[in-house]
């Protein structure tokens, strides 16, 4: 078992009792339990296998389960691109075992990162969302809770696939769409329509510093892809949980704690974005770096975002003002120190 | 020859599963495409992964023949676009997974791509949900046989889980979207 995946299974559990602490009055928190901890079986399985055949196999009944929870959306809307994703990854072991020309790594490199894209839901491949549907039947439980072991059971599997000259153009393709989903996500965040969409738009673009850093294929990128998603399942899937009460009565407040939340949200120093933003840097800055420079430019699309975020939130009371401050300190005790973390995933 | 045939068999029957819209023509397709995938299996993988993997596919077209669309509705009109879907597909899964692709299991290798590309086709156009679970059903069954390319290992649990992830896929309740 990959030690980053099963630590990435461990901050799903944290983060379902989050959940439970900050879900909405009206929301049944018994369903919450009982789909939160269907999932996060189902992740650990996803883990715990020991092919890739297998993984790709706990994914596909995971898409099926998921999809059968009731939802404002059909069924096969929610089925399609988890199914296309699976379908993708597929392909891509099987181009990737069979013997013949170079270019068939490659098509399997480009395979992998394109139904990692799918399954998770990021840029191009966004799943359809409702702003009213429970976060437990909605495309964020890919985006912030299946989503991050199953990326990285996909990317540590990738070494056992592709070689040299194909391992390269894996990485370079998680770059490229780390890229696209940075930009279009921040600015997405920052400008749509809609705060629930913004939100959601948030989650992708932190995915897209995620899969930089898992492109960067040195130790550092690894090191800030880790904390990204750490950042991603216990800290933006909380603090969007505590925020869709005030999001759906348009609540806008600018008391300190929403800057507090925006600052964690934009990965300002001492949150544990701030450290992966520093690490992801360093390692492009040892690759390639012109890519740092695309990087940094890119992380102060930011703020904007995270500002409209932070005033959504309203005014936090009660079981949700303890929720976010366990949330916010988590991520200031990962970003002051984050060396646990990563020795425990042997990075 | 049998692999070969057995090729041929799961080509035909991810074809008719992309063909049909009702209860009849999946379950047809979905026997076919079984049949297909575990003949084809059968010289990679043994006698008892493909049994899992045709078990599979009969259980899960038995249970299709049960529920949804009534009838057979094989090539509806306006089905058009779909039969150059399944004759495109197949052509193009043949010459990559023969003459792209060099080495021994070439039958398997046609009949994976064919069916993994009709299969996500298929759940990526529809809104029925029998539909799409039938093509889950197939794709289930491909994604299992796709570790004899893999390992030499006898491992009969990735088949297993196929058979069974196929045969269950099809009884998940159809429910309709809420409005609030």
């Amino acid at each position: 078992m990959q030690p980053e995946a099963v630590e990435l299974v461990a901050f799903a559990a944290v983060a379902l009792v989050l959940a439970l602490l900050v879900a909405q009055p009206a929301a049944s928190r018994r369903a919450l339990l009982v789909r939160g901890v269907v999932g996060l079986a189902g992740t650990a399985a996803v883990v715990a296998v020991p092919t890739f055949d297998l993984a790709l196999l706990v994914l596909l009944a995971i898409a099926l389960l998921h999809s059968a929870i009731g939802g404002k959306r059909s069924f096969a809307a929610r089925l399609r691109l988890p199914v296309l994703g699976v379908g993708l990854l597929a392909l891509a072991a099987l181009f990737a075992r069979a013997s013949g020309p170079d270019v068939l790594g490659r098509f399997a490199a480009v395979g992998l990162a394109a139904g990692m894209a799918a399954l998770v839901g990021v840029l191009p491949y966004l799943h359809s969302f409702d702003a009213d549907e429970p976060v437990s039947s909605s495309p964020i439980a890919w985006l912030a809770y299946i989503g991050p072991a199953a990326a990285a059971v996909i990317v540590a599997d990738s070494h056992g696939l592709l070689t040299g000259d194909a391992g390269a153009a894996f990485g370079a393709s998680l770059v490229g769409i780390g890229l696209v989903n940075m930009v279009w996500g921040s600015v997405a965040a920052w400008l749509t329509e809609t705060t629930a969409a913004a939100w959601r738009y948030s989650f992708t673009a932190d995915w897209g510093l995620a899969l930089c850093g898992f492109g960067i294929t040195l130790v550092d990128g690894k090191r800030a892809a880790l904390i990204v998603l750490f950042s991603v399942v216990l800290g933006r899937m909380p603090l969007y949980l505590a925020s869709r009460e005030a999001v759906r009565e348009k609540v806008v407040t600018e008391r300190p704690i929403n800057l507090l939340v925006a600052a964690a949200l934009a990965g300002s120093a001492p949150f544990a974005g701030f450290s992966a933003r520093v690490l992801l840097l360093r390692g492009a800055t040892q690759l390639y770096w012109p890519l740092a420079l695309v990087l940094a430019a890119g992380m102060l699309l930011w703020l904007p975002g995270s500002l409209r975020l932070g005033r959504s939130l309203g005014v936090p009371r009660g079981r949700h003002a303890l929720g976010v401050a366990a949330v916010l300190a988590l991520n200031v005790a990962v970003g002051l120190y984050p060396l646990p973390l990563l020795a425990a995933a042997r990075l | 020859m049998v692999a070969g045939a057995g090729a041929f068999l799961a080509w035909l029957g991810a074809a008719l599963v992309v063909l049909s819209d009702g209860r009849r023509g999946l379950a047809l397709g979905t026997f076919v495409a079984a049949a297909g995938i575990g003949l084809v299996s059968f010289s990679t993988a043994g006698p008892p992964a493909s049994a899992a993997l045709l078990l599979g596919g009969l259980v899960a077209g038995a249970r299709r023949l049960t529920t949804g669309p009534p009838g057979w509705a094989i090539m509806p009109s306006g089905s058009t676009p779909r039969l150059v879907l399944c004759v495109a597909g197949g052509l193009i899964a043949l010459w990559v997974g023969i003459a792209v692709m060099t080495g021994d299991d070439g039958g398997l290798r046609f009949a994976l791509i064919a069916v993994i590309g009709l299969a996500v086709a298929r759940a990526l156009a529809s809104e029925d949900t029998p539909t799409v679970l039938t093509a889950v059903s197939v794709l289930a069954l491909a994604v299992g046989a796709g570790v004899g390319l893999g390992t030499e290992s006898s491992n009969i649990a990735p088949y297993a889980m196929a058979g069974a992830l196929a045969a269950t896929s099809n009884w998940i309740p159809n429910r309709t979207p809420r409005a609030a």
